[in-house]
């Protein structure tokens, strides 16, 4: 028994050395992600604030999504119960998610990179390096943990009590343990490191899903769920610690289980067996339009199931709205003008930050060509005769149809689920389409940029992004800050109008949508007279 | 027609760094031309010229009597390429991105293709994730072998494959040369194209040092000999053709010209043989003549 793991606090060291700058921006943006947000709660909170918040947040859609509280009245909702029902389910997937990686990362996957055999030359235990990762992902953790309860601490808000703090904490470093016993399971059952990442991810997917259920339904059902246990610790409320010692037994038991199957299997293989491919491939793959649908398919799906349920998440606000904005000067500032109806200025602003994240979407397709070329992926493509027009035209085109139909789910979500929680309203769902398509050359200027990128600067790509949430924090803000007009008018969105509020403008919209189309021509002559960059 | 690819001049620079500096060769009709340079040399760059993949700067590079950047559309029709390190997309299987190599090719041949993965042993129903460097090398050529072409360029091809498929490689390519098919074949190792090569052209430093049949550079190699003798080796030395003599009591290490070998073995056997050990000529000996000049 003690020999599989010889050595293994040796390994672990190793590994602090070898990953302390990882663990180090780990640590820091999880925790500043997790605790850092108590001042602009502070703010949300002035006035009526929590009340809004309390009504909104009430809402079995928002349950779904963000989780419950275990407060019954409004006049109860303090800050700290408000924080930590927002915030707390949130960072505790964060912390999920990074602790599968990284076990999975250094076990499984060094594993089917031969890196393992490596280390298991010299003299250590067949299973060492499998338990110093877990260890050493249980100890980031809980440093995490401390770190997160000292930051909360230290704004001395009102509210947020030492005990909670560290709660809080904890219940977040519960849920990365949970995530890293989750993937040394999975990194022994499936086949390769790909398949455990997936379907850890994928359980955890599941979890988040059943949680929203069983929270609307019958919060009971959601003590059984390993998600449950992170936010019914219920910090600066019921202050519970079970469900964390919950969670430590379950990720203990979960962790020797692996590790005894670890025990039992060869190096390479898995518990299940790979899934047989096809030997030839369909039809529809055969073209290099065919081929890239098929490498986007999974970006592209995934994107459309959230946009629509990201507006109706958006949508199912307006039921509230009135609470909503009346208890927040911040908010009111933001998202109402004046002698016009509060749902249609409401609307004019999310339909402003649905384009905005419906734009990810085709900038990420624009994108994809340029890491497949660097990948190497395209280099015998490049030897066939398929000219550099296809690749990029194929792109551009992939990237404008994702929009035009993302826009109108996640519009169409939006006005769907707004439409059904008003009581009376003067709008119909044709008003928010229309709203929403009046943004599309929005998008695709940022669609022109990308291949106007691609095609001159490939590796300035991550610009787009920039600009992209440089463009959300303008006319998100504008209202609030105050922005000059010269300001507001370098974000796209700002040089069409805000609908409903204000009426079509077919000179605006065909102009963008022009400039957009030679962006794309000017990205295309970079594109066709470039090097192809391979590896560099 | 006269030659099949044909370059002359060729320069190219990535910034600061001059990869190619002068590069003339070309590859005639049915011709294997072996393309040998050290790592770094130039080879991949000379490559993606010919490709049309990245663009030269200076020089000229025809293939069929076409310009490679202008033309290369046309002249894809009729080559096939297997790029040095092939990389492909995780989840699709090998079979699946073969049968796209070959649609997009355009003249594949679905017989040759099943015969090609069974005689290199590939396993087409596995997603490409799972492949190792040799497999993947597989993939690309299985998928370039069994279209039909005028002009086959290969760059590094046997890097990654086990000495047994190396073989099936070289039976492969042999079978195409006997259809009279060109061929340009990479390499960082000599021996590697020795048995295929009808010419080898040789690159260093973006300059080409050396071109001309194998035999041709003969001349330029020597082989490596341990000779042990029960008469005294040192009798060796002066013997013509044996350069950089070193004895260790009976055993003589030595370099020896191979226009001389006949004069060394007389003199060896004279010495009664108890071991002759020769190794052929590195692309290092070569370089190290070439360069003592
Ligand atoms: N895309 C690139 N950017 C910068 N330098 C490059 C690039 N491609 C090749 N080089 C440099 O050019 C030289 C020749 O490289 P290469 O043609 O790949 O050599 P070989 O294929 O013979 O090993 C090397 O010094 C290499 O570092
Ligand atoms: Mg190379």
């Amino acid at each position: 028994m003690k020999e599989k793991f010889a050595r293994w606090h040796i390994l672990l060291l190793q590994y602090f050395k070898r990953d302390w700058k990882k663990i180090f921006i780990w640590i820091l943006a999880l925790g500043l992600f997790s605790a850092g947000f108590i001042p602009a709660f502070e703010e949300m909170a002035k006035g009526d604030g929590l009340i809004g918040m309390y009504e909104t947040l009430r809402n079995p859609a928002m349950v779904s999504i963000v989780g419950p509280t275990p407060i019954k009245e409004a006049s109860k909702y303090t800050l700290g119960a408000m924080y930590s029902h927002e915030m707390l389910l949130f960072s505790g997937l964060f912390a999920m998610i990074i602790s599968i990686l990284h076990v999975i990362g250094h076990t499984r996957k060094e594993e089917d990179l031969g890196l393992t055999e490596l280390v298991r030359s010299f003299q250590v235990g067949r299973q060492a390096n499998s338990l110093a990762v877990i260890v050493e992902t249980i100890f980031i953790n809980l440093i995490l943990a401390l770190f997160i309860g000292v930051i909360m601490i230290s704004f001395s808000a009102d509210g947020i009590t030492t005990l909670g703090a560290f709660l809080f904490g904890f219940a977040i470093a519960i849920a990365g343990i949970i995530g890293a016993a989750i993937g040394i399971l999975m990194a022994q059952i499936m086949p390769i490191s790909s398949a455990a990442t997936g379907s850890s991810l994928g359980i955890m997917g599941l979890l988040y899903l059943i949680r929203g259920g069983t929270d609307i339904s019958n919060i009971k059902l959601s003590m059984l769920n390993p998600l449950g246990w992170v936010y019914l610790t219920y910090p600066f409320t019921e202050n519970n610690w079970l469900t964390i010692i919950f969670g430590l037994i379950f990720s203990l038991v979960i962790m020797i289980l692996a590790l005894s199957l670890e025990g039992r299997r060869d190096m390479g293989a898995g518990y299940l067996p790979e899934r047989q491919g096809r030997a030839n491939a369909k039809k529809t793959l055969l073209s290099i339009p065919g081929l890239f649908i098929k490498l986007n398919k999974g970006t592209i799906i995934s994107w459309l199931i959230a946009f629509p349920v990201l507006g109706a998440a958006y949508g199912a606000i307006y039921g509230d709205m009135e609470t909503f904005l009346e208890s927040n000067e911040m908010m009111k500032q933001m998202f109402t003008y004046s002698g016009i109806s509060i749902e249609e200025s409401f609307t004019s602003t999310i339909i402003m930050v649905m384009v905005l994240l419906v734009a990810i979407l085709p900038i990420a397709i624009v994108n994809k060509l340029f890491s497949e070329e660097r990948n190497l992926n395209l280099s015998q493509i490049h030897g066939t005769k398929v000219r550099r027009s296809q690749l990029y035209w194929t792109n551009i085109f992939l990237a404008g149809l994702v929009s035009i139909i993302g826009l109108g789910l996640a519009v169409g979500g939006l006005g769907g689920a707004a439409l059904s929680v008003m009581k009376s309203t003067t709008m119909n769902i044709v008003d928010f389409l229309v709203a929403g398509y009046n943004l599309l050359p929005s998008i695709l200027f940022f669609i022109g940029l990308a291949g106007l990128v691609l095609g001159w600067i490939p590796n300035l790509r991550k610009i787009l992004y920039i600009y992209l949430s440089y463009s959300f924090f303008v006319n998100y803000f504008a209202g609030i800050l105050n922005l000059p007009k010269i300001v507001i008018n370098t974000s796209p969105i700002s040089w069409l109008p805000k609908m409903p509020i204000e009426s079509f403008k077919f000179k605006n919209f065909a102009i963008i949508t022009i400039v957009s189309i030679g962006l794309t021509l000017l990205g295309y002559w970079g594109y066709k007279r470039r090097d192809m960059v391979e590896g560099a | 027609m006269s030659k099949l690819v044909k370059i002359q001049g060729l320069e190219k620079s990535f910034g600061k760094v001059q990869a190619l500096k002068n590069v003339s060769f070309d590859v005639g009709p049915g011709e294997v031309v072996g393309f040998i340079g050290p790592n770094g040399a130039g080879k991949s760059t000379t490559i993606r010229i010919l490709l049309g993949i990245i663009k030269r700067d200076a020089g000229s590079a025809e293939i069929f009597g076409k310009d490679v950047w202008r033309d290369s559309f046309e002249i894809h029709k009729r080559i096939s390429y297997v790029p040095g390190d092939v990389s492909l997309w995780g989840s699709l299987t090998g079979g699946e991105i073969i049968d796209l190599f070959m649609k997009l090719h355009g003249s594949g041949n679905r017989e040759k293709r099943d015969y090609l993965i069974e005689r290199f042993e590939l396993d087409p129903r596995k997603k490409s994730k799972g492949y190792s460097k040799g497999n993947r090398q597989k993939v690309g050529l299985i998928a370039a072998l069994a279209v039909e072409s005028d002009l086959y360029i290969f760059d590094e091809p046997t890097s990654g494959l086990d000495p047994l498929m190396e073989q099936v490689f070289q039976e492969e390519v042999e079978k195409i040369k006997k259809e009279d098919k060109s061929i340009l074949l990479s390499s960082h190792i000599l021996s590697e194209v020795e048995r295929l090569a009808d010419r080898v052209v040789i690159i260093r430093q973006g300059e080409i040092v050396e071109s001309g049949n194998l035999d041709e550079l003969r001349h330029l190699t020597r082989s490596r000999v341990v000779l042990e003798t029960e008469g005294d080796v040192s009798k060796m030395l002066e013997v013509n053709g044996v350069h950089d003599f070193i004895q260790r009591e009976n055993q003589g290490i030595f370099s020896a010209d191979h226009e001389h070998l006949n004069d060394i073995l007389i003199e060896a056997s004279r010495l009664k043989v108890k071991k002759f050990e020769v190794a052929p000529p590195t692309l290092e000996d070569l370089f190290m003549r070439h360069y003592q000049g």
